[in-house]
């Protein structure tokens, strides 16, 4: 028999109702120190990577949220309670650090789609001869304007990710962004915000968007802090799950 | 409890956009290059060792360029050795785009998740 955990938390004793976990087993506290683990009891080796049993892990950490800000596990933490308890006894000042760090907050996303394509601009001359040119310096040639188009993309998702963090690094305690020149999705920033400042925070992105009509905005949450948890990659380094 | 009676906390996660289909493309593609449950078979191990690699090589191959380009701007390579460069460049693209097909790479693939700093490529 192995323990499925769902998330750690501190500062409550009880679920504030029953709840259903992965394979439809319930979820109970684990008690280790002061801190709690919210487990089910599962007998298996590893749990099937699928809609159903996302939403089931996502629904249990969220089933907490009201009452305190959990760290979340990664899907599919499957231990014995040896190993559970073990890992939280040696870790407990980092754990109860994190823990602080995201006491009273809750996860705000926000996500960028950009448009490049109208922001080309004419190439700087080369200085060098373009005529007679073989294969060789019209491959170069080529290499050239796609390096400064390139730099012109990243450039340009680097000024937005600086507008967007000096307009929401005020409301948020921590911020993890991840911008991406390559792509469509050019920008992705997950804000940890505290609770009394979700209003003004979903405030602040819709002037934001109002701002820059050429960006569409996807604004999500709130949402447990699962991207400033970090608590998998310890679990990962100590025990082998993935 | 963290919870104070003057701030609730709102029932469920909203998503607001004007954009939903676009979002849910763009978010299908970030899912499609989640990486899944490795197999441990000699075929996906080889093809793993591949991927390496050859984005490795793919990393060397576009500084190699980057820095062939900005001696081609600094004007100290004569037309002779700008069609040299470009020539060998263009052979080692060529090279790499066959050791893809034959290990059933796409370009995408050749890239590594360096977590918190982005990624390589």
């Amino acid at each position: 028999m192995k323990l499925y955990a769902y998330c750690l938390a501190s500062g409550i004793d009880s679920l504030p109702q029953p709840v259903q976990g992965i394979s439809a087993a319930p979820v109970r506290l684990l008690k280790v120190e002061n801190l709690v683990v919210l487990v089910s009891d599962l007998d298996t080796d590893a749990v099937s990577v699928t809609r159903e049993n996302a939403l089931t892990h996502a629904a249990v950490v969220r089933s907490v949220l009201d009452q305190t800000t959990p760290l979340p596990f990664r899907f599919g933490t499957l231990v014995t309670e040896q190993q559970l308890t073990n890992y939280i006894s040696a870790r407990k000042p980092a754990l109860e650090t994190k823990l602080e760090t995201v006491r009273g907050c809750v996860e705000m996303s926000v996500k960028i789609i950009w448009d490049f394509s109208g922001h080309d601009q004419p190439e700087p001359p080369q200085k060098y001869q373009e005529n007679e040119q073989g294969a060789g310096a019209l491959f170069l040639a080529e290499k050239r304007r796609e390096i400064l188009g390139d730099e012109r993309r990243a450039a340009h998702a680097s000024e937005i990710s600086t507008w967007l963090q000096e307009n929401l690094n005020a409301l948020a305690r921590d911020k993890m962004v991840t911008v991406r020149p390559e792509g469509k999705l050019v920008l992705s920033a997950a804000h940890l915000v505290e609770r009394s400042k979700i209003g003004q925070y979903r405030a602040k992105v819709e002037q934001l968007r109002a701002d820059r009509p050429e960006l569409h905005f996807l604004l999500s949450g709130p949402w447990p802090p699962y991207s400033f948890a970090n608590v998998e990659l310890e679990f990962k380094s100590q025990f082998g799950v993935s | 409890m963290e919870q104070s009676p003057e701030n609730p906390l709102s029932a469920e996660p909203a998503i607001e956009t004007s954009h939903v289909d676009e979002f849910v493309e763009q978010l299908r593609c970030v899912t499609d290059t989640l990486p899944s449950r490795i197999n441990i078979d000699a075929q996906s191990v080889e093809q793993g060792l591949a991927k390496l690699v050859l984005t490795l090589i793919e990393f060397i191959r576009r500084l190699l360029e980057k820095q062939a380009v900005r001696r081609m701007e600094g004007g100290d390579l004569s037309p002779e050795q700008i069609e040299e460069l470009g020539l060998a460049l263009m052979k080692l693209e060529a090279k790499l785009q066959e050791l893809k097909t034959q290990f059933g790479l796409a370009d995408d693939d050749l890239n590594l998740d360096l977590g918190p700093i982005g990624r390589l490529i």
